[in-house]
């Protein structure tokens, strides 16, 4: 088949009735996604404008819900992102594609035959009951095969995995305690299989969709086709953890743009916390005023990502706007470290200069007309709270307790 | 006997498997395979009912407004919690914009590849499609663009979704023209789909998995700038539906109307009942709540009706079980059609293989309806016996309601639905503005105790949703789903008869086994 260059974007995009500008337009969008400035837009326009052939991707779903494949539905500026996804051929992705059955296997071995494309990896990885809590197809045997399986020959083929979503990051909520299943995250899998690729990491429960997308073009402008010169010219933090099953330390790279600041620093309600004006009942009149969630339960404090920012379903809302707390789904083991979700924090993990401190303390920082509010609220002016390595919840430490005595949270 | 194997079944939530013995061209038997467990009830256990909210939601990223809805009500029939009104209201209007999201991709994205080749609409002529889509009544686009468009894509020689589909199959019937009309509704389906769904970000933060509707009401308080947003999107989703997806259903019917003599399954039809009345009685919801057998309205069913077989699926829990004193312990063995083979149980509803879904749903609305009742809470909107004998008379079957038990009734009383609820959709927006008006909406109710028993039984887009909840000291002793997917595919219970699925399979003519495209078009229809 031919696999040329098939002409300039524009044709394509002209006929999805995009116009030049709106197109400049999403370019500039990409170029502050990825945190470079605006007049980074010509060369990501330039970069997009080449043409190449279309990169092959792989979209493999683990133990997953497919609410990742649902948000990657939703991405922003739909006949644009249409442009980004037909950047990449997907020659197999389970929720959309055509092909079923022998058929779409065929596609996985011939796209890791061919070599050189990117793996997305959507949902946990399935070890428990010796592999058998995941199985889909066959082998050559007609016996089923272990998802687990398909992970290792498609990782070990691939130039980089995205894991997108808390399950592909760490298991999610799949290897909550007791982890009935026998979830683990991507990077740990890799790890345990001795499995080099590089992974990056889109966190929360699903992941927003523009983050995976900045990602892709991150790969398609900078890094050159190039595992390493990506890997060089990504911004990425790193977050350790030990995994539940393996015992091991495993190391996560992030996006430095999608995990570099809290929820709360970027709270457009940040505000009313510090005016100490908070919501204390669902539905209330101070919901309708958009007080802070705090008092509620809100994880925003210790949860690194960029929700408040991007926004999510093509930025129309997002939780916290919506009225909810947060409940930290982009945190690591985010249910065992969150839940109670409606439980105030005791302390707050707060990024930079700041460390983990008590709200008491935050409050001194930001004024002390919020310090004499949080008093009034009788709000998290107690020192201590945290037990072990336990959720730092304050109603939470018998509930803490019973669960270190099963073992501890994973 | 030689079997024909789908593993795995693309374009559905989850991965299933789904094998058959097929003889001289027909199905005669079928085996249908949940193939992944996690373990979400066991996850649930000794957490707050308010984190069984947020957490069992995740078993399903394509309907977790309905297992949202579905947990907060059994918490809250558990520590006999009332909604208020406003909460209702607006946890309908979250529903609405769930359904219309799911029913719109489930058509045109998911099961419309089973039908529309991408691939043939590559020979139409465009004058003849605008000729054909203004005699269809269907939603013109720039057809020459589209068809532009979809050259390049295909000259490029990489077709990503597309690639590696038997799109030289006969089944692949329709003509060229209806072909990219359907194709240009594919892309604007993935825009329309994703308007839906931002009427669900505004309520509840993000789709997927949505914050709001927590036990004893909604955190969500709609606010003037927050309705507008609600109500224009919603105007523009049934649009599409009057002008795209109805006429569209109609415009492919003609060309596969056999698909109205197979593929019916049961025909036992199960619906908890859907989109409150004031009253909060599932009986009388707009969708109400109800069983059929042969078209005929049971006196009543009720959460207590469920039983849950094991037989065949790889758990060592009692077989038998009605949830609220269910288990679920998985004990994998081996995958073997005579004996274990699913990680799905068999739900049963009266000791009836019972089908789920749109279909079944519009089944008991119809016949509810016939016998009286109101399903329309007194507006002036479409409802289920409306739709369903008009589009039997457009078909030329007027008074034959039968042929719903088969493929296509199940596939046009999906679409049909779509029209019901686009049109409830914005009942319950203008009720809700008129609460707003009078000032007397009250949005969330606080629980007065922490202990009880209780159930949750709604509906998702795809089919029956309970969540059966124990609470005792704040805590969750006990926690049991009965998901859509666990009706619709189903597989034998202790008395060998097949699930819902399994069923529906049987007796569908396949044309080639190496390419069965009649039995992705059954398996789609249930949406699993």
């Amino acid at each position: 088949m031919a696999q040329e260059a098939h002409g300039a974007i524009y044709d394509l995009l002209a006929v999805r009735g995009v116009s030049r500008r709106d197109f400049l337009k999403y370019c500039s969008y990409i170029a502050a996604t990825l945190g470079l400035s605006e007049a980074a837009a010509p060369q990501i326009a330039a970069a997009l404008e080449k043409g190449a052939k279309l990169k092959p991707a792989l979209w493999l779903n683990g133990g997953s819900c497919t609410g990742c494949t649902e948000s990657m539905a939703q991405v922003d500026t739909p006949d644009v992102a249409t442009i980004v996804l037909e950047l990449l051929s997907f020659n197999y992705f389970e929720t959309i594609m055509a092909a079923a059955g022998k058929q779409a296997e065929d596609n996985i071995a011939e796209t890791i035959k061919e070599g050189n494309f990117i793996l997305v990896y959507e949902g946990s990885v399935m070890t428990g009951q010796d592999g058998n809590t995941l199985i889909v197809g066959n082998k050559e045997d007609g016996s089923p095969k272990k998802g687990t399986e398909i992970l290792a020959e498609a990782a070990t083929a691939a130039q980089a995995v995205i894991s997108v979503g808390a399950c592909a990051v760490d298991g999610g909520w799949v290897a909550a305690y007791p982890n009935p299943a026998g979830a683990m995250g991507v990077q740990a899998f890799l790890d345990k299989e001795g499995i080099a690729t590089p992974v990056v990491n889109i966190p929360c429960c699903p992941m927003n969709p523009e983050w995976v997308v900045a990602m892709v073009v991150q790969w398609l402008l900078v890094a050159d086709d190039d595992p390493a010169v990506f890997l060089e010219k990504t911004a990425l933090l790193t977050k350790t953890y030990k995994d539940g099953i393996t015992g091991a330390d495993v190391t996560l790279n992030y996006p430095e743009y999608v995990v570099g600041s809290t929820i709360h620093d970027n709270c457009p309600r940040r505000g009313h916390f510090e005016n100490g004006e908070f919501v204390s009942e669902f539905g209330s009149a101070e919901e309708a005023m958009g007080y802070c969630l705090y008092k509620v339960g809100c994880k925003g404090p210790q949860t690194f990502t960029q929700c408040p920012v991007t926004r999510w379903n093509r930025s129309v809302s997002w939780c916290v706007n919506s009225g909810a707390p947060c409940i930290g789904c982009g945190g690591l083991n985010w249910v065992d470290n969150n839940a109670p979700f409606f439980k105030r924090l005791s302390s707050m993990q707060m990024g930079g200069s700041l460390g983990n401190v008590q709200p008491g303390s935050v409050a001194a920082v930001v004024g002390g007309v919020a310090a004499a509010a949080l008093v009034a609220h009788g709000l998290g002016m107690k020192a201590a709270g945290r037990i072990g390595d336990g959720p730092p919840m304050e109603t939470a430490k018998k509930y803490d307790r019973k669960r270190m005595a099963k073992g501890g949270d994973k | 006997m030689a079997r024909t194997v789908i593993d795995p079944v693309t374009r559905i939530e989850g991965h299933m498997r789904v094998e058959v013995e097929v003889k001289d061209n027909e199905v005669v038997d079928a085996w249908v395979s949940g193939t992944l467990y996690r373990g979400m009830e066991t996850v649930l256990l000794d957490r707050s009912p308010e984190d069984a909210f947020y957490v069992s939601q995740r078993i399903c990223g394509v309907c977790p407004i309905s297992h949202s809805h579905a947990s907060a009500q059994a918490t809250e029939s558990a520590l006999g919690i009332t909604i208020p009104e406003g909460g209702r209201l607006v946890r309908n209007i979250l529903e609405c914009a769930q359904y219309l999201h799911s029913h719109i991709l489930w058509f045109y994205n998911l099961t419309g590849l089973d039908y529309v080749s991408p691939v043939n609409a590559l020979k139409a002529n465009i004058a003849d499609t605008y000729a054909l889509a203004d005699a269809a009544g269907t939603r013109q686009a720039d057809f020459g663009a589209i068809a532009k468009r979809l050259t390049a894509f295909a000259e490029n020689g990489q077709l990503s979704i597309l690639s590696g589909h038997y799109w030289d199959h006969p089944g692949y019937a329709l003509p060229p023209e209806l072909d990219l009309i359907a194709t240009s509704h594919y892309l604007e389906a993935l825009e329309m789909q994703a308007v839906a769904n931002e009427v669900v970000a505004i309520v509840a933060g993000k789709f997927s998995h949505p914050m709001t509707s927590v036990p004893g009401g909604t955190a969500f308080v709609p606010t003037v700038d927050k309705l507008d947003d609600i109500l224009f999107r919603l105007v523009r989703v049934k649009e599409f539906i009057d002008t795209a997806l109805i006429p569209d259903t109609l415009a492919i019917a003609p060309f596969i109307l056999d698909a109205a003599t197979y593929g019916g399954g049961t025909g036992n039809f199960l619906s908890w009942g859907v989109f409150e009345k004031s009253d909060l009685v599932p009986e009388n919801r707009y969708l109400p709540r109800g069983f059929a057998q042969g078209l005929k309205l049971d006196a009543g069913v009720s959460p207590d009706d469920v039983t849950e077989y094991t037989a065949h699926s790889w758990y060592e829990s009692p077989t038998g079980l009605n949830p609220a004193q269910g288990e679920t312990k998985a004990n994998f063995t081996e995958y073997n059609t005579d004996e274990k083979y699913s990680y799905g149980k068999a739900a049963r509803c009266k000791d009836k293989s019972s089908e789920v879904g749109p279909l079944a749903r519009m089944v008991v609305a119809y016949l509810a309806e016939k016998g009286g009742m109101d399903v329309a809470g007194g507006a002036d909107v479409r409802t289920p016996a409306k739709l369903i004998d008009g589009t039997l008379k457009a078909l030329g079957l007027e008074g034959k309601p039968e042929v719903l038990v088969s493929l296509l009734g199940r596939v046009a009383a999906r679409n049909l639905e779509a029209a019901y609820i686009a049109d409830i959709a914005l009942v319950f927006v203008n009720e809700l503005i008129a609460a707003l008006k009078g000032g007397e909406a009250k949005f969330w109710q606080a629980a007065e105790t922490d202990k009880g028993a209780g159930v949750g039984a709604w509906e998702a887009p795809r089919g029956s949703v309970a969540h059966w909840i124990g609470v005792n000291g704040g805590k969750i002793d006990h926690y049991q789903i009965v998901a859509p997917t666990t009706w619709l595919i189903a597989p034998r219970d202790d008395n060998g008869v097949r699930g819902p699925m399994e069923e529906g399979f049987v007796g569908v003519p396949v044309a080639d086994t190496e390419k069965p495209l009649e039995l992705l078009r059954v398996a789609h229809s249930f949406d699993p």
